[in-house]
């Protein structure tokens, strides 16, 4: 079954279009990523179907229900850890989780044990009494999950959980996020972070100017641009480099120089690999190696936005 | 509704863990009592030096009205010449005199009392209170004379009766009344702005929700946005009537204020007036972007009106124009509402008053739903 099925799903503030048009589907047990630049409306997507703002047009399902219609069915099977911090700070982590969860109609014995587990899942088991206002980033980002996952969601939206914290913590968040996802809650992440979402997501769609340009698993995005093809050589020095004549070589389309690594960027139709080689030695320049990659997910979003994701 | 008792429960907790709101809802109000009474008792506390020139001789009725001015509370009788009065008031050695004229006694006993003269520097809350006084009792005296018709050993009966029945007695608790009822007023105008001050700090907590973005998730789990607003609404709501309650009972029991009012009375209108200070708290968060914006908007708001509308001092000091600006705050009708309940009107005939306070509720109240209705979709309501 699908856990959420969006259909046509706009949204519009005053003139401007943040949300265009968008169609899409999580399965049950995904980890889908949503990945797009600043501003390209992954929080406004994400915000409406967490009912959160009201949606211009379009529908959304979860579970298979209507949530205009089935809304508080479809808030209590969801769990969102919005991309800004929403804990109380003058409430121990104890406190937030367990009035957070109560939200949900849990009460007594079992909602103490769900905010204990809340807790210790995102490792903050010890620190039950500790104020949040003297927390680290990554420590407030965590609990700020632990508020989202007590009432145990089926469906769990992350809305860049890792922003701008200590790689310790966001290896235990990625960590947590597989952890809960084989639990069984299925997961829609966003990031900036291109690694964070090739390494966890099963499914991801890219999101431009609120539109979804792409979706697919990895390998389904990548194939898109196999017209292209990444070639390293490693050099002993690339002093001599002339790259406006490599740079001309039929078929390669970027030359980037990167300490003693040559990075070309090239047709794949064409098999020049060749005339670079000869080139480089006509330039006198010693070749250590050789690679050929596949384009990565970097490339794939750089070729299809047009930009990078991070500024 | 078990939504609405956890997120209940969750504001009263949060209110209570902070000092500061203790002291807004409990001790200020306090302070405003004892400030009431050093204010108002500062006539009665310190003693009045006064001088009564007798132009009158040895006559025995006369006797008796200089006797009454000596039992006022905390007054000081010495018998002066005439020539003496104005250096022993300059230099400060009396407060005051009284000139009993010639034939002041006749005049009773013929029940048409001669002007009687009080000189004093010090304000007209001295001599007032002391006008007040010997107005009651030369009247009382007046009409003894006017039922003796004129006959002196008639009346000097009537008036031995009359001393023995210690009418003073009634007489100084009309004046000690006046006391009361001013240190209530004063009370309840501090309190009122203190009502507001408390509404706003409470009604504030939606807005803070809204900066540190926890209202965002509350709206995420299956609570709904009206179901919030009233649950703050209701512990606003108690935490005033809990204010009200030990406010008066403090003034009364434990200050021995006698409003004039019975203590119910006093709830009810002042629940209805927490009711208006709620609306009004709701109004300035609908309509500001900011908790600075909205104490900003506080401060503009809650302590001119209440100054304007008599709640620190009373509004007959204040230019024509000014009272009449009064007639547009909520504040002036509650106060309104309890001086006229002080004088004896019956609450039925003040019901204009009490419809003008749930008028300005029910207004400020539509006004904020309105506006929280069209906030809904900007990105500062998330
Ligand atoms: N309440 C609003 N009113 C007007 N414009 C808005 C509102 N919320 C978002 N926008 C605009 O909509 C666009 C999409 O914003 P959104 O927050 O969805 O982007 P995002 O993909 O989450 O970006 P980021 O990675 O920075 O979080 C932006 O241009 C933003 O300025
Ligand atoms: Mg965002």
């Amino acid at each position: 079954m699908n856990v959420l099925e969006v259909k046509q799903l706009t949204k519009k503030f005053g003139d401007f279009i943040a949300v265009d048009n968008i169609t899409m589907s999580v399965k049950e047990g995904e980890i889908f990523g949503f990945l797009g630049a600043n501003g390209a409306g992954k929080s406004t997507a994400i915000n409406m179907i967490a009912s959160l703002l009201r949606v211009t047009k379009g529908e959304i399902e979860v579970l298979g229900k209507n949530i205009a219609k089935h809304g508080k069915f479809a808030k209590m099977n969801i769990g969102i850890v919005p991309q800004e911090m929403a804990i109380y700070e003058d409430m121990t982590t104890y406190e937030n989780v367990y009035f957070f969860a109560g939200l949900y109609g849990l009460r007594g014995a079992e909602l103490k044990e769900r905010v204990i587990e809340a807790l210790a899942f995102v490792g903050l088991g010890d620190k039950h009494k500790s104020y949040p206002k003297n927390f680290s980033g990554g420590m407030k980002r965590r609990l700020n999950i632990a508020c989202a996952i007590a009432h145990r969601p089926k469906l769990l939206i992350m809305d860049e959980p890792t922003v701008g914290i200590d790689p310790q913590s966001r290896n235990y968040i990625l960590g947590s996020v597989k952890k809960l996802n084989e639990m069984g809650c299925t997961i829609i992440y966003t990031s900036h972070y291109m690694e964070e979402v090739e390494e966890i997501c099963t499914r991801i769609a890219i999101i431009d100017h609120g539109k979804i340009i792409a979706e697919g698993t990895k390998g389904q995005l990548k194939a898109i641009i196999t017209n292209q093809k990444n070639i390293g050589i490693e050099v002993r020095s690339a002093e001599n480099l002339d790259r406006s004549k490599l740079a001309g070589i039929a078929g390669v389309n970027q030359v980037k120089v990167e300490d003693r690594i040559i990075k070309i960027t090239s047709d794949s139709e064409i098999n020049n690999l060749n005339r670079i080689i000869q080139q480089l030695m006509a330039d006198d320049i010693e070749i250590r190696s050789v690679e050929e990659h596949e384009p990565s997910l970097e490339t794939v979003f750089l070729t299809l936005t047009g930009r990078s994701l991070r500024d | 509704m078990k939504d609405t008792l956890w997120l209940i429960r969750k504001t009263f907790l949060s209110t209570f863990k902070k000092p500061m709101n203790l002291l807004l809802y409990f001790v200020f109000p306090v302070l405003g009592i004892l400030l009431a009474t050093l204010i108002h008792s500062g006539s009665g506390d310190t003693e009045l030096r006064m001088g009564i020139v007798n132009q009158d001789g040895g006559r025995q009725i006369t006797q008796g009205v200089i006797d009454a001015v000596g039992r006022m509370d905390s007054m000081l009788v010495s018998e002066i010449e005439e020539n003496e009065v104005k250096d022993l008031i300059a230099s400060g050695e009396l407060d005051a005199a009284i000139i009993l004229p010639a034939g002041f006694a006749q005049s009773l006993i013929d029940g048409n009392p001669s002007d009687l003269k009080i000189i004093s520097i010090k304000g007209a809350q001295v001599t007032g209170q002391l006008k007040a006084y010997l107005e009651q009792h030369i009247n009382n005296l007046a009409s003894v004379g006017r039922v003796a018709q004129g006959n002196e050993v008639k009346f000097k009966t009537l008036y031995e009766n009359y001393q023995k029945n210690g009418f003073e007695l009634a007489t100084e608790k009309i004046d000690d009344q006046s006391i009361n009822h001013n240190k209530t007023n004063q009370t309840i105008g501090y309190l009122l702005i203190l009502m507001l001050v408390s509404a706003s700090s409470l009604s504030g907590i939606l807005i803070k929700e809204r900066e540190n973005r926890t209202y965002y998730r509350l709206l995420s789990s299956p609570v709904n946005a009206r179901t919030y607003v009233l649950s703050n609404v209701i512990v606003n709501l108690t935490m005033m009537m809990l204010q009200i309650a030990v406010t008066l009972w403090i003034m009364i029991t434990i200050f021995h204020v006698d409003p004039g009012i019975p203590y119910w009375s006093m709830f009810f209108i002042l629940v209805l007036f927490a009711l208006v200070a709620i609306s009004l708290s709701l109004a300035i968060v609908a309509f500001s972007s900011s908790s600075s914006a909205a104490s900003g908007m506080q401060n503009l708001l809650l302590i001119p009106t209440s100054l304007l509308a008599g709640c620190m001092f009373p509004l007959a000091l204040m230019p024509a124009a000014m009272q009449q600006i009064a007639h547009f705050l909520p504040q002036y009708w509650l106060l309104d509402t309890f001086s006229h309940l002080q004088q004896g009107v019956s609450m039925g005939e003040l019901s204009l008053n009490l419809i003008i306070l749930i008028v300005f509720a029910v207004a400020l109240s539509l006004i904020a739903i309105y506006k929280f209705g069209r906030n809904n979709d900007t990105r500062s309501y998330i």
